[in-house]
């Protein structure tokens, strides 16, 4: 039993994080350049789990951790799922399916859409003339599939799992930047001559933010283990960290605008896309109350 | 990383469990400390002649030298079996013990462990007082040296087990006029000497399990300080990040049992039809999960690096505040009945009153907000 990445996996996650920082900052997720995905496509963070890749779960999850953190086009995830279990490999964008349409997220440039129909993950081919818009998450495009196209299924329920974990990571990551958000502006900003962080009620919500977002990211490392080993609970598992990340990136983002005060509210600033981000995250491969009530786990 | 235990783990789990099976009393613990504390010294002996007092503790003391994994295992194998609360030992096994491990001298060690260990000596903790409560370093109970004796004037309070202890872990202020974390110093009270006064508290669950603790010229060898004159305020600190960190893996383990447990009433009595119970039951249960990854994590950190991680800290606060939720819980699945109670049962009542000690005791959940927010976050220091 051990849940601390090894040496191999932190260097991983340190060349993660240092490639977003230089190449995907936060802040242009509000707009990404074009060009974006080609990068991403040779720097290797699209295909890498592809069977061949033989990349671990717990080390995907630590992968998309970071990714996530710095608000990275959620064609990675689509495009994730679709590279382990399709024929698909480049990019695939992510299908929403709800009760009245389907909705596509960045579908630029892709010919396919891939998300959850029902409890399986299935794949969708996307018309060329699709019309995109901007989604609430600036970061990526929407558009709605008004047709009721064939869907490919995969009836593997690990499938659909694999995505739900990856999203967990991603919602995980959005937890960690709107703490390290909040409480840097809390160091910062300056009221009543001392910074805003020594009063209490403000350290409190930094500090709330902080078990948000541990207690997301230690069910993420045990989910990946037990999806890894092919526990018998490992749906159980994804499911209860899917809920918690998605709670702390939806509690953390809100409380990120509100300790940034005025600005927080600001189109120029950045608290709105963690928040609006994990708006979007929470809708792909929702955790269900059943499993988690279910007899034996 | 991985979730798995080695064969070695897994057998040892296997003779825990075949243990505690065979051994547990049929005789339940009494609540008041005073009525307990016979049950609580034999059931420890037990412990210790069997092999399960001190997993990790050194052989040289008394323990058993095994890993911290396998402490790990034995303690979730012993809240899943319901076995008794280790009570008027807490103190010894959890603060005391590891207290002296980290920095008492070889003599000190040799003379206190075995007897911790075997239940023969009972110990309690002497921080709080009157005036210095989450301002632990505003601490004044005075230790006046006099030839190689210290002589203690003063008063303590909050100190469970006080009334049936043989020793105190007894912080204490020896330089005139040193200031707040300075001039502290960590020493072992003897709990009998001459000139102490124990005045037992009642708490609102009913049972008395703390108390006042008033010292009036009581003569303590010097010898008895452990980690040096003055440096107190470090080795109590070493107590605290203890318990912060592996001291409650069996309240942990514990709260799992009892999820489930509450999600099974729920369905017999069809609350869980109500979507609002649902959803908390639902929350719990990942939460409760959760709780056992994090756990896993810190031991992890510990078999790692030698010590718990800065992470600590948020279990202990996120593991006291999810008790009080699930005690609260299990106080709305009983609905009006919680009316028959009134003192000395133990049942979902008794615990969700007693409960509220979880974000007071050793560090208020405001204290541990403090922590995580300086230590972890780096916001600046309030006070």
């Amino acid at each position: 039993m051990d849940l601390t990445p090894d040496e191999d996996q932190m260097a991983l996650q340190t060349a993660t994080n240092d490639w977003c920082r230089a190449h995907m900052p936060l802040a242009e997720a509000r707009s990404r350049p074009e060009g974006l995905w080609q990068q991403l496509e040779m720097m290797g963070w699209v295909g890498m789990t592809a069977p061949a890749m033989d990349l671990d779960h717990p080390t995907e999850a630590l992968v998309f951790a970071e990714l996530g953190r710095f608000l990275a086009p959620v064609a990675l995830l689509s495009s994730a799922v679709a590279a382990r279990w399709t024929k698909f490999d480049g990019k695939v964008a992510l299908a929403l399916a709800g009760t009245d349409n389907i909705r596509l997220f960045d579908s630029h440039n892709a010919t396919h859409a891939l998300g959850l129909f029902d409890a399986n993950i299935g794949s969708v081919n996307i018309d060329a003339d699709c019309e995109t818009r901007r989604s609430l998450d600036l970061s990526t495009s929407i558009a709605h599939l008004q047709s009721n196209p064939p869907v490919e299924t995969i009836n593997d329920p690990r499938a659909a799992l694999h995505l739900q974990l990856l999203v967990a990571a991603f919602s995980v990551g959005c937890a960690d930047a709107a703490r390290d958000m909040a409480a840097d502006y809390a160091t910062l900003r300056q009221q009543f001559d001392r910074p805003i962080g020594w009063f209490q009620s403000l350290k409190h919500i930094c500090s709330d933010m902080a078990v948000r977002a541990a207690v997301a990211r230690s069910q993420l490392y045990y989910a990946a283990c037990a999806l890894q080993a092919g526990e018998s609970d490992a749906a159980f598992h994804v499911t209860a960290a899917k809920r918690l990340a998605d709670q702390a990136a939806l509690d953390n983002g809100r409380a990120n605008i509100q300790v940034h005060g005025g600005i927080g509210m600001t189109d120029e600033a950045s608290p709105h896309l963690c928040l609006k981000r994990a708006h979007l995250l929470q809708f792909l491969a929702p955790a269900e109350s059943r499993i988690l009530l279910a007899v034996s786990p | 990383m991985d979730i798995g235990f080695s064969p070695e783990e897994m057998r040892f789990r296997e003779q825990c469990r075949d243990w505690l099976h065979a051994n547990i009393p049929a005789e339940i613990r009494p609540l008041d400390a005073a009525d307990a504390i016979d049950f609580d010294k034999h059931w420890q002996r037990q412990l210790f002649d069997a092999g399960w007092a001190g997993i990790n503790w050194p052989t040289d003391y008394g323990g058993r030298g095994l890993s911290i994994v396998q402490q790990v295992i034995w303690l979730e194998e012993y809240a899943k079996a319901h076995a008794p609360w280790i009570g008027a030992n807490f103190v010894g096994i959890n603060h005391g013990g590891p207290t002296l491990i980290l920095n008492a001298s070889e003599e000190q060690k040799a003379f206190h462990l075995p007897q911790i260990l075997k239940g023969e000596a009972i110990w309690c903790q002497g921080f709080s007082e009157p005036g210095a409560g989450s301002d632990l370093a505003g601490i004044q109970t005075r230790g006046r040296i006099d030839g190689d004796e210290l002589v203690i004037n003063g008063s303590k309070i909050w100190t469970s087990f006080a009334h049936v202890a043989d020793w105190q872990e007894l912080v204490l202020r020896t330089e005139d006029g040193s200031r707040r974390h300075a001039g502290l110093s960590w020493v072992i009270c003897d709990m009998h000497a001459p000139g102490i006064t124990i005045r037992p508290i009642r708490k609102m669950s009913g049972q008395t399990e703390f108390a006042e603790v008033f010292y009036d010229d009581v003569r303590i060898p010097l010898n008895n300080v452990v980690g040096g004159l003055g440096n107190g305020w470090k080795v109590a600190m070493s107590t605290l990040s203890f318990e912060r960190g592996t001291g409650f893996i069996a309240d942990q383990v514990k709260q799992s049992e009892e999820i489930a447990e509450l999600i099974s009433k729920a369905r017999a009595n069809g609350m869980i039809n109500n979507d609002h119970i649902a959803d908390q039951l639902a929350q719990m249960r990942a939460e409760v999960a959760a709780l056992r990854a994090m756990t896993y994590r810190n031991i992890s950190e510990v078999v790692r690096t030698g010590q718990p991680g800065p992470e600590a800290s948020i279990i202990r606060l996120f593991t006291a505040e999810l008790g009080q939720r699930l005690e609260r819980m299990a106080v709305l699945l009983l609905g009006e009945v919680i009316l028959d109670f009134a003192y000395g049962d133990d049942n979902a009542v008794h615990d969700y009153l007693r409960g509220f000690a979880s974000t007071i005791a050793g560090g208020t959940a405001q204290i541990q907000r403090d922590i995580i927010g300086e230590r972890l976050l780096g916001l600046p220091k309030s006070r």
